[in-house]
């Protein structure tokens, strides 16, 4: 390769993988270092999560790695080793999830939408941790999660919502 | 009988030295490339984007800023009309065609160790294989009064010495060698990871004294010791550790940031296996500078933050960094960095884990291929309060045992490093 400060892109081999979507087990044939982002949405066609920024910094790609938050677009497959994941598409499944659903339904909180899959998977694994959130744990457990229609004051509205409703 | 068992002796040597057999030696403008890569001149001598070798990089010096230069074949701006001498000088002397002195950003003090087989090859590469480009080098910005270059030859003599050459140690094995050989010749890594002294001359130039590749802070970051400090150095890197880090950029202890990408992106992934390995031999034998006690991990944190804590550092943490660094402060290596152990974490100088956090890290190329793994920037979304007490979070969590930094060291490094101000950040010389 001539030496230059732009260089070609060159490939490197792939491997099986075997992980646990959504309660199913799921094998793919894939380079290691791809982002678990990609597999979800180009080869397992799971495409609820959102691709925003690829870097962290939006939240629309967040998933559940044994119940926490994580970037999907951040999460290289071979590092998803036996780990359970839950994507937008599951998150039903769970009672909190459910709520969820529910108050973000009664409170009309999506605008666009594009963010929402990932704002109902911080808000769904912060309730599952924490049922009564206060103002200050809401900001935080929410703060890498961006949203460009700003409905913010709808979303704590809607997690303190799920909230009552798991409460009752 | 017998020319059945030479013909077979005759396919075995085949199929045992097959590569061999099939290979003619590589050229002197082959060995050139090679050499010109494991130097990594093309980091300083381009700007990105620009032609390979055709200079323009600005670079800083305590006089004022300079910039590399053109050293491609070219006739008119170039050095086309260098001689194999001429080329000699200037490579590991430091002094160039028309007798001016180079300034030490050319780390000729390091290629002064490159034996005279690898200057010819390197000749070779440079006027035989380079395509020439026609690019007027940039004058340099040192006042006039300042721009003489005779003190640089009072310079030379001090910090330089006659240039000796490389002076292998019978002590140790071919490997030790050539790996000493590769660290403290071609690869200059004492530009960067030897503290400079009050003349801005690298303290040592090689393996016998404490202070070579002991650790440095330059362009707000600080380049990690190599030696065996157990905490903060690379006493916890086994051989494959460190070839797997110059070959990728990663391993399972953290990432290359700052200028090590420049290193990762043209150099060290394309050095052969067996010299990534000496050059591993040969790090692993430098002692360490103080006795430190390997960092022991400690769940208490990760425990904490899933219970949520009240540490403010903690809900930057939460908020910002745990989905992908984990509560357990291990993220996803060797493509994420841990946090929990790492040597950049543990340093005294926390320039390195500061700059990060408010710059992100740029991409990695490792042959080419980017990773698609990068640490974003919190320059926008993170007060100086906040990254003081996220990282000092960061610094004693799971078992690190690192001093708290405070706001006004953020403060400075925001100001040395924004990207927006009328006196950017320039690469110091290295």
């Amino acid at each position: 390769m001539l030496i230059g400060k732009t260089d070609r892109v060159e490939f490197c081999g792939t491997m099986k993988y075997s992980v646990e979507i959504n309660g199913a087990k799921r094998t793919v044939d894939i380079d290691g270092e791809t982002p678990l982002l990609w597999v979800l949405r180009d080869t397992l066609d799971l495409k609820g999560t959102k691709f925003g920024c690829g870097a962290a910094q939006c939240g629309a790609c967040t998933v559940h790695m044994n119940g926490h938050p994580i970037r999907a677009c951040q999460t290289p497959i071979a590092s998803v080793g036996d780990a359970r994941i839950t994507t937008i598409e599951a998150i039903g499944d769970s009672k909190v999830g459910k709520h969820v659903q529910e108050a973000w339904i009664e409170l009309d909180v999506p605008q666009c939408g594009y963010c929402q899959a990932g704002q109902i998977m911080s808000a769904t694994a912060l309730l599952t941790r924490n049922p009564a959130p206060t103002d200050h744990d809401i900001n935080v457990a929410m703060s890498g999660n961006v949203c460009r229609c700003a409905t913010y004051t709808r979303i704590r509205a809607a997690i303190k919502h799920a909230a009552k409703a798991g409460s009752i | 009988m017998n020319r059945m068992v030479l013909l077979a002796a005759f396919l075995i040597s085949l199929l045992m030295g097959g590569s061999a057999w099939a290979q003619t030696p590589p050229s002197p403008t082959a060995r050139g490339e090679y050499l010109a890569r494991a130097g990594d001149c093309v980091a300083c001598h381009s700007t990105p984007g620009g032609k390979a070798f055709a200079g323009g990089l600005k670079m800083g010096t305590p006089l004022g800023a300079i910039y590399a230069t053109n050293i491609t074949p070219d006739i008119e701006t170039g050095i086309g009309t260098y001689t194999e001498q001429e080329f000699d000088r200037a490579v590991r002397r430091g002094v160039a065609k028309d007798g001016r002195r180079l300034y030490p950003a050319m780390p000729y003090p390091s290629y002064a160790k490159l034996s005279d087989d690898d200057v010819q090859v390197l000749y070779e590469y440079f006027m035989r294989a380079v395509p020439p480009a026609h690019q007027v080098n940039q004058p340099s910005e040192i006042p006039t009064l300042l721009k003489p270059r005779w003190p640089m030859a009072v310079w030379n003599a001090v910090f330089v010495g006659g240039g000796n050459g490389f002076t292998s140690d019978p002590q140790h094995d071919a490997a030790w060698n050539r790996g000493a050989y590769l660290v403290e010749g071609p690869g200059h890594c004492g530009a960067c990871h030897t503290a400079r002294g009050i003349a801005y001359e690298e303290k040592a130039l090689d393996r016998s004294s404490l202070a070579f590749l002991a650790g440095a802070n330059l362009d707000g970051w600080y380049a990690p010791s190599l030696r065996q400090n157990r905490a903060t150095g690379l006493g916890g890197w086994s051989k494959e550790d460190i070839v797997a880090f110059l070959k990728t950029g990663h391993n399972k202890h953290g990432s290359a940031y700052g200028s090590m990408r420049d290193v990762i992106n043209n150099s060290t992934p394309y050095l052969t296996d067996e010299d990534l390995n000496d050059i591993a031999v040969y790090l692993t034998s430098l002692p360490a500078t103080v006795e430190e006690k390997a960092p022991v991990y400690d769940d208490a944190t990760a425990t904490a933050l899933a219970e949520g804590s009240s540490d403010p550092g903690a809900a930057v943490y939460a908020g910002q960094c745990q989905s992908c660094h984990k509560e357990t402060g291990g993220a996803a290596p060797p493509f994420l960095p841990a946090l929990a152990g790492n040597p950049t974490v543990l340093d005294r100088d926390a320039s390195s884990l500061i700059n990060i956090v408010l710059n992100g890290s740029a991409p990695l190329m490792a042959k080419g291929a980017p990773s698609p793994y990068r640490m974003p920037q919190y320059r926008a979304q993170l007060s100086n309060q906040q990254v003081a007490e996220v990282v000092s979070f960061i610094r004693s969590g799971w078992g690190n045992n690192a001093p708290r930094v405070s706001a006004g060291d953020v403060a400075t490094l925001r100001k040395s490093t924004d990207p927006a101000s009328d006196q950017p950040v320039i690469l110091r010389m290295r």
